[in-house]
């Protein structure tokens, strides 16, 4: 019993506490979207009152149904994409020696650090010219936005990933190489799969990272049908000071929902990694 | 994904035998198609710029293009083609706004100052116009002479009073025979011989030239008010180019440009509203300097603002690595769920997290004081207050943390662990000996980069506290104020946005960070040599 | 090899900027796209304004032959209309708040329109005002709001004529709290000024032509010092009415959980007030015993024309002909229960809905908002100084300090 509290009881311990530290917030919520009368002022963990009212009016009310198509979209295809960019970028970071790589390295994290709510101004001097002249991928455009959250791709997540390829020994693309392989080979079909594990957290937390970005998307699309969850979201609260909460409670749990999927779906890749392999090539 | 991970295994067992012929021909393929790709797209983007008649965009897009298609066929330049297409991502989307955004420090840009000199003669001048006393409003009808798309524009008006009909366009007001012209119950024009009456929809797309089409009279000039009525209007401010002044064409009186501050500036100091943009050198640096209201708590806000970035970073890393640990064996049951459950706060847009907390914390009304049946005013203190914007954010920032550690454990081949306690070393000792330098490998960069994003991480005070508490003599600058969210209150608080000088105190605190960061950053060389 | 690669990257990174900048600097870019905006309208506004505004959009563009596209913007509208216009893709139509004026004015982002003296006198004389600045005016109103006194009458019958009865009565009603007037974490000056007006502050003097007057700035005066140690009375160490945990997220809501009996608010407080089912009456928001008449600030929502519309032939006809029409006056007011300005639509809803001649009769000594671009800088210290002397400090000291902040901003 002792051997089992040392070996596995503590796990369930540190995980029953600090899970009782995430769920509190999220159950207040979760009582807030049942409550017809929902506010966030109210102190009680309980809903006072259950329905589904809110849910209903969700999307009975508003275009929650195309926001959630449109964030689920611009999400996937926009963490979809930066981790394949990214993980190009940290190859070439980890893997190559070519003159300005640690300049490079440092530029991309510096870049990131320059405070962006005064970039807004920027953002529309860029984007007022490509909507005049190439309105496919403007404002109100799903296009649009992925590209810009593109730029975003070199970032953070290149350095996860950089840090991973470190960790991989050299050999192994080395022998490769001897063998005959060319350099696009040793990246798809020797380092991809041994970063699986990481690139699946990348591309979750890129997923997230999107899906809850709202700054940038706000000021990006203001037509009612190409708007995303988060802008749809704050509009319910933002309308004047008598906002409905509980709808808004009741999105916020909804936008949960495709992460926790995403989340699903990656969690064997980021679980069963090919570790094992990678020792033994 | 899978694809790729099923093809991995393949290659490995053939690697004695060179590179199947197979193989590369998919390779091929795609890289075929990716250029391909990237000429149709190509093409497409100059079709409007060669409309627009835009050369240089349209040579410069030539120029990319012509470069994208030599570094993917030219053997050369390996590193660069796998850079190629985060940094065109990153230039347009990042450094550009970044470099603009610094450019504009050097500048009065802000409410009042954000167009050209040109856009503020224009600005005065519209908002001068007024209706001539005594004079009448007209019914309008938009006509031509020719096509409706291209046609010299005609305003047809009726005089409410006398019902006399007229045409007037740039040269001036004739009057109409009224056999030649139907009018309306509403005293508009409805039909005239030798006119085309345009339709809201043809008028609308001509909406420039019929608001700039003035009809000449004795006391001013007949503008339209939409399309379906005039005013007889007067400037009452016009630019005089002589004198580069504003005069007001009753009183006489004149406002002379400015182009230090860049505004109309009159012999008394009287200052005209619309203003433009001018260079003002450094002096958005040297009142960063010597303004009062930030040099006073500067000291004591960045010891807080790194207080407030450590913490963060730091108590989200320990937690979510301490989870990740706990987790990390496959004799705990239910680790899907706890994963699950553990990754929802990340989940839930943290906008509106923050603003769930900060109600949370609401001293008569927030659920904790009503959990724990205490009463503490939380935001009213310094030190609760701080500790509750931590708090907070390890609320936010843990499940990141767990995500990329469990991650990282898992690249860490069980092997090592396995071996360290067959050579008897305790749990403890094998994890601080092997794993962890193994995850700091990964992690460090990571951590550096959080607290980057932590130092100015806006959201974090500005949804909860916005900088509570406040002593009560000096209302800008709060106990939990992180320099981002004190400078954006002095650039946005007082006499509207001031871009110019926001641009300038962002500058000095990303050298701040910057110069941190690039530090930390020089220590981690060691680290990438692991393997090497 | 690496030096042409670095060589060809830097070309490259110098290639994009340029057509980053280059393009965009090129005015040829919006002239030429000119053309090819075919009848579109577009108008922006917040949320709930935008669904209220669809079908009459839709109207008007059906009857004149263009499309209308009414958009949402959620947050910061008045700083994404502004910068999005001098980009040139803002709308043709904002819709907005009157106090506005002053800062859009000076950013060219607006201009005035052109009413005939019919469509002046069919406007309610206060809102029109309002719109007016420089002796212009900018922007057709159609509806007016100010704060009231909402009272439950099942715990408080009478209304109360000084705010010393209403704490009696508050008192008496034995309620968990005695007034929701929201104060928050840091302040509320819109929510407060009924008070402090009555107690005897200003926050700027008016000119000879009843302008608002900048130079005269009346925070830090003693007129505003002995107004907050009127206030401090009523704060946290006093009567406990006024208190920094009643916050614009809650104070409605705990009116209508029945935890206080008198609510500080607007006509925006009327549908969640029904909805709770609360038997409620509206009166003016009480001063003072012995001070001057409580004034709350008026507000009036406002058709803007946009300066920089692609269409402001079009914009002009839709903000001074059709808003102008009691149609869709009556519509926005059903979409929110505001008193309209436009006087036909007031007339009009005013016998289905006794409330919005009590929230009218509440305005009576009501003042304009000041649309002054000063304005801006006086929000957030007075709000903080209220806070802070509302959870006790020193008046004297406190309002001094934000006098000297606001001063400072100004300048």
């Amino acid at each position: 019993m002792t051997r089992w509290i040392q070996q596995v009881g503590w796990r369930h311990l540190v995980g029953v506490l600090v899970l009782a530290f995430a769920m509190v917030p999220i159950v207040f919520v979760f009582s807030a979207a049942l409550n017809p009368l929902g506010t966030l002022s109210s102190s009680e963990l309980v809903p006072t009152g259950a329905s589904l009212a809110n849910f209903t009016n969700l999307f009975g009310n508003t275009a929650f149904g195309r926001w959630f198509l449109n964030s689920v979209v611009i999400a996937s295809v926009s963490s979809i994409a930066s981790v394949f960019i990214s993980a190009l970028a940290a190859y070439a970071f980890s893997r190559r020696r070519f003159r300005g790589r640690r300049v490079g390295l440092l530029s991309v994290l510096l870049i990131q650090m320059f405070p962006q709510f005064l970039a807004i101004v920027a953002i529309f001097l860029i984007f007022s010219t490509v909507t005049d002249l190439w309105p496919a991928i403007g404002f109100n455009t799903s296009w649009g936005l992925i590209l810009l959250y593109l730029g975003g791709a070199l970032g953070v997540n290149t350095w996860l990933m950089k840090g991973f390829f470190d960790t991989l020994p050299r050999e192994l693309d080395e022998s490769a190489t001897v063998d005959g392989a060319s350099h696009a080979q040793v990246f798809f079909r020797i380092l991809l799969p041994l970063v699986a594990p990481i690139l699946a957290v990348t591309a979750l937390l890129a997923f997230i990272g999107t899906i809850n970005e709202f700054l940038i998307a706000n000021v990006f699309l203001t037509d009612a049908g190409s708007k995303t969850l988060p802008v749809g979201l704050y509009g319910l609260v933002a309308g004047e000071r008598n906002a409905n909460f509980g709808m808004f409670c009741a999105g916020t749990l909804l936008t949960a929902i495709p992460t926790v999927l995403v989340f699903q779906l990656l969690q064997r890749y980021i679980t069963d990694g090919l570790t094992a392999g990678a020792v033994k090539g | 994904m899978t694809a790729t991970m099923l093809g991995g295994p393949a290659t490995r067992q053939a690697r004695p035998a060179p590179p199947e012929p197979a193989k590369s021909v998919v390779g091929q393929v795609a890289k075929a198609l990716l250029l391909g790709l990237t000429i149709a797209i190509a093409v497409w983007a100059a079709f409007p710029l060669i409309e627009n008649e835009i050369w240089i965009g349209l040579a410069i897009l030539v120029v990319t293009t012509a470069a994208l298609l030599y570094l993917y066929l030219t053997p050369r330049h390996v590193p660069l083609k796998y850079l190629a297409p985060g940094t065109i991502l990153l230039i347009l989307f990042q450094v550009f706004p970044v470099l603009y955004t610094a450019s504009t420090a050097f500048t009065n840009f802000g409410d009042g100052h954000r167009g050209s000199k040109q856009e503020a003669v224009v600005a005065i001048q519209t908002a001068s116009v007024t209706q001539v006393p005594g004079s009448q409003q007209y019914a309008l009808t938009v006509a031509t002479t020719g096509d409706p798309a291209t046609g010299p524009l005609v305003f047809l008006v009726t005089d409410p009073a006398t019902r006399q009909v007229s045409a007037g366009n740039a040269d001036g007001l004739k009057g109409l025979p009224a056999g030649e012209v139907t009018v309306g119950s509403t005293g508009r024009i409805t039909a005239a011989s030798g006119y085309t009456i345009l339709n809201a929809g043809q008028a609308s797309r001509r909406s420039a030239e019929i608001t700039a089409l003035a009809v000449p009279t004795k006391g001013g000039a007949i503008r339209s008010s939409g399309l379906s009525r005039a005013y007889e209007g007067k400037a009452g401010r016009a630019f005089d180019e002589r004198c580069d002044c504003i005069r007001d064409t009753t009183t006489g009186q004149t406002w002379t440009a400015n182009e230090k501050v860049g505004a109309f500036v009159a012999a008394d100091g009287d200052r005209l509203a619309q203003g433009w943009r001018v260079s003002v050198g450094l002096s958005n640096f040297t009142r960063v300097l010597t303004d009062s209201a930030i040099a006073t708590p500067f000291l004591r806000t960045l010891v807080w603002n790194f207080a407030f970035a450590l913490a963060s970073t730091g108590g989200t890393f320990v937690l979510g690595l301490l989870l990740a640990m706990a987790l990390h064996s496959p004799r705990v049951r239910g680790r899907t769920a706890y994963r699950v459950l553990l990754v929802l706060p990340y989940a839930m847009p943290s906008f509106a997290m923050l603003l769930v907390w900060r109600d949370m914390f609401n001293t008569d009304f927030g659920l904790i004081n009503n959990l724990f049946g205490s009463d503490v005013d939380w935001f009213g203190g310094s030190a609760s207050a701080r500790l509750a914007v931590i708090l907070v954010q390890l609320w936010l920032g843990y499940p990141y943390m767990f995500l990329v550690a469990t991650g990282a454990l898992q690249a860490i081949p069980r092997e090592l662990s396995e071996a360290s306690r067959i050579d008897g070393a305790s749990a403890w000792g094998g994890f601080r000996r092997i794993t962890l330098p193994l995850l700091m490998v990964a992690l460090t960069p990571l951590l550096i980069s959080s607290f980057a994003f932590n130092f100015n991480n806006f959201n974090a005070i500005y949804l909860t506290t916005e900088g509570a508490p406040f002593p009560a003599d000096n209302p800008a600058n709060g106990a939990t104020d992180l320099l981002i969210t004190y400078t954006y209150r002095i650039a946005f608080g007082g006499g509207g946005a001031q871009y110019g000088y926001a641009a300038a105190i962002s500058i000095f605190i990303f050298l701040i960070v910057a110069v941190v960061s690039a530090i930390s950053f020089r220590r981690t060389r060691h680290l990438e040599e692991v393997h090497a | 090899m690496n030096k042409t690669a670095a060589s060809l990257a830097a070309a490259l990174t110098c290639a994009l900027a340029l057509s980053g900048c280059g393009s965009s600097d090129s005015p040829s870019a919006g002239e030429k796209a000119e053309p090819k905006t075919n009848g579109e309208l577009v108008i922006w506004a917040d949320d709930k304004r935008s669904a209220a505004l669809k079908p009459f959009a839709d109207k008007f563009g059906a009857e004149n032959g263009v499309t209308v596209k009414v958009q949402a913007i959620s947050k910061d509208q008045q700083t994404t209309f502004v910068t999005a216009s001098q980009q040139g893709s803002g709308p043709d139509v904002m819709v907005g708040a009157h106090d506005w004026i002053g800062n859009l004015v000076q950013n060219g982002a607006v201009d005035p329109v052109q009413l005939s003296p019919d469509q002046t006198n069919g406007l309610n004389p206060n809102a029109l005002k309002a719109v007016t600045f420089n002796g212009q005016t900018y922007g057709v109103p159609y509806a007016m709001e100010n704060l009231a006194l909402i009272r439950n009458t099942d715990l408080a019958p009478k209304a109360p004529a000084t705010i010393e009865d209403l704490i009696t009565e508050a008192t008496k009603a034995k309620t968990p709290e005695k007034l929701c007037l929201q104060v928050g974490q840091n302040g509320d000056a819109y929510h407060l000024y009924p008070l402090y007006s009555s107690a005897g502050g200003y926050l700027f003097g008016t000119s000879a032509n009843g302008d608002y007057d900048p130079k005269d700035l009346g925070v830090g005066k003693p007129g505003s010092v002995k107004a907050f140690q009127k206030i401090a009375t009523l704060g946290e160490k006093g009567d406990k009415a006024l208190k920094r945990s009643i916050t614009p997220e809650n104070s409605i809501a705990t009116f209508t959980a029945k935890k206080c009996a008198f609510l500080v608010s607007g006509p925006w407080a009327i549908t969640d007030v029904k909805k709770a089912n609360i038997k409620y009456d509206i009166s003016p928001v009480p001063g003072f015993a012995g001070g001057q008449p409580a004034r709350p600030f008026l507000g009036v929502q406002t058709f803007y024309v946009a300066s920089k519309g692609k269409n402001k032939a079009l914009a002009q006809e839709f903000v001074t002909n059709y808003v102008t029409t009691p149609e869709l006056a009556v519509a926005l007011y059903e979409a929110e229960p505001r008193p309209p300005a436009l006087t036909a639509a007031f007339d009009q809803v005013k016998g289905k809905d006794a409330d919005l001649e009590k929230f009218v009769t509440a305005g009576k000594d009501g003042l304009p908002l000041p649309a002054v671009p000063e304005m801006a800088a006086i929000w957030d210290p007075f709000g903080k100084a209220e806070a802070a002397i509302v959870g006790g400090a020193d008046p004297v000291k406190t309002i001094t300090a934000a006098g000297k902040t606001i001063s400072a901003a100004i300048k």
